[in-house]
């Protein structure tokens, strides 16, 4: 008797793959042997682009590398620039940028357990976080003028001074509220324990061994958050999420608990800004800007994993060399070995838990 | 970090603060240091073409225990030795960097086209790719 296999392609049109993902899994009945990922059907040519382009003008296209959580994005840009000129920005401006972050990596968890739920069949859930996200959005467009690609953070600043503080102290009120609601419909359900708990179980040293950062790895015990050694989080009382099991279940709930902890940094944020004075700040002059030669280097723990960026400037106005390392680029790489052995209807299960968005995969 | 013992087995090499400079054997000095420093993260590769026609492949290494940054510089013409064997993330930089690049890793076996087509001539990331190119260019005066 010979046993036949069967290839099957899981995507790049699949709702659950949040983007064009396309996934050739070979498959002996139900179970999976192996999977060998395809991406690239969202490539932009960031690196290439920043190449032909002066920093100003590259700095509205980053927010699009990722676009659930533009913000990070920007202020790596931002980053280099200021460290390269070697300047430092003002305490308010710090404080400014971390309430922001923190807000848009609320809102970037919430859309990840909304679709999460979606792939696993539940849909209400999609709606109550898209509803909360959304009060995070309208208050980015208040401010920014834009929804998802915000251009907020420039060269030595932000475009221009907080506002309606007022409302992120309702929204953080009101999620904070909600977690427990999703609590209740979500980490109580049956089925969602079902399908979750001991699926695409990640270990300590295959989760180092694949540089895997961020949630994902917080999630399989290793106490490793980049903010702890961010200049950006001087000051703030940070606290962080480790979990000991690494199944999508724990990655799940390492994301919730994450957005309260980020919760608890806003409200540190808010207490600042309510009591600061106006906004003065001194800006580059983006025309003509040329960063003096070297390598630059910058960090950040974004929503997906840590995200960083590397310049090579030869003194002229455009970067000879810029690199991006996105946290989801390495997730779609673990899925080669996370996904052996696992049966087919877990594939979407664990794929989904890694919190994998395609832009920043393919850059 | 006592870099003595690193200085020992691999004598050609130079080290500046966090960056260590090598002329060969990547994978072994990779190699060496995983076994004997705290690094456990490889986080990312870094390819970069001069101007002089070389590349420069940075191998920056990471340490979860100590919060430390390494980074490993060396030069190549378009070989370089590959780490999969040691770094399973090494798969997904060594491909894109085959791609956007072309340079080969021996030792790897899996290296495709990865954000161009299959058949995709030239690796955009090079500084001497031609750049308008009219493939790019999908309107109906275009014959390409």
């Amino acid at each position: 008797m010979t046993i036949t296999t069967l290839k099957l392609n899981l995507g790049p049109q699949h709702p659950s793959t949040h983007g064009v993902l396309r996934l050739l899994l070979e498959l002996d009945g139900e179970k999976i042997l192996s999977c060998e990922p395809d991406i690239g059907y969202l490539h932009r040519g960031m690196e290439k682009m920043a190449e032909k382009l002066s920093y100003i003008q590259y700095l509205p296209t980053v927010d699009r590398i990722d676009y659930l959580a533009g913000f990070f994005y920007s202020e790596l840009l931002c980053r280099i620039v200021e460290k390269a000129l070697g300047i430092e920005i003002p305490e308010k401006v710090r404080v400014i940028r971390v309430l922001l972050l923190e807000l848009n990596r609320i809102s970037s968890h919430l859309l990840w357990i909304g679709a999460f739920l979606m792939d696993l069949g539940a849909v209400s859930p999609f709606f109550y976080a898209f509803r909360d996200r959304e009060m995070i959005l309208r208050y980015f467009e208040k401010l920014t003028g834009q929804r998802m690609m915000y251009n907020y953070f420039v060269f030595g600043g932000v475009r221009r001074d907080i506002d309606f503080l007022e409302e992120v102290e309702n929204i953080i009120s009101v999620v904070s509220e909600k977690l427990n609601d999703y609590d209740k419909i979500i980490t109580e359900n049956p089925i969602f324990l079902r399908r979750t708990l001991n699926k695409g179980i990640l270990d300590k040293e295959t989760a180092l061994n694949y540089s895997i950062t961020g949630v994902n790895l917080r999630a399989s015990g290793v106490d490793f958050d980049y903010r702890f050694q961010d200049c950006l989080y001087k000051g703030f009382d940070i606290g962080t999420v480790v979990l000991e099991k690494g199944d999508a279940f724990t990655r799940y709930q390492a994301r919730t608990l994450e957005i309260k902890e980020s919760i608890k940094i806003i409200r540190q944020a808010l207490d600042y800004l309510k009591k600061s004075a106006k906004l003065e700040q001194k800006l580059v002059n983006p025309v003509n800007l040329k960063l003096p030669e070297g390598d630059y280097y910058a960090d950040i723990e974004a929503p997906r994993g840590l995200a960083s960026c590397f310049v090579r400037s030869l003194g002229e106005k455009e970067p000879y060399r810029l690199k991006w390392r996105t946290g989801s680029y390495y997730s779609v790489n673990l899925l080669r070995k996370l996904l052996v052995g696992e049966f087919l209807n877990d594939a979407i299960a664990i794929s989904g838990s890694l919190d994998i968005i395609l832009p920043e995969v393919d850059k | 970090m006592d870099w003595n013992k690193f200085y020992e087995v691999f004598s050609d090499c130079e080290i500046q603060g966090s960056k260590i400079l090598i002329k060969s054997r990547l994978h072994d000095v990779i190699k060496f240091i995983k076994e004997n420093y705290p690094f456990d993260i490889l986080k990312e590769i870094i390819a970069i073409h001069n101007q002089d026609g070389s590349f420069e492949l940075i191998y920056h290494l990471y340490s979860t225990i100590d919060e430390e940054n390494l980074l490993i510089s060396i030069f190549v013409k378009d070989k370089a030795e590959s780490i999969v064997d040691l770094f399973k993330s090494a798969q997904a930089d060594e491909n894109e960097i085959y791609d956007l690049f072309g340079i080969e890793f021996t030792g790897n076996d899996n290296l495709k086209r990865l954000y161009m087509p299959e058949s995709w001539e030239g690796h955009p990331l090079r500084k001497d790719y031609v750049q308008d190119d009219t493939r790019l260019c999908w309107n109906d005066d275009n014959d390409a």
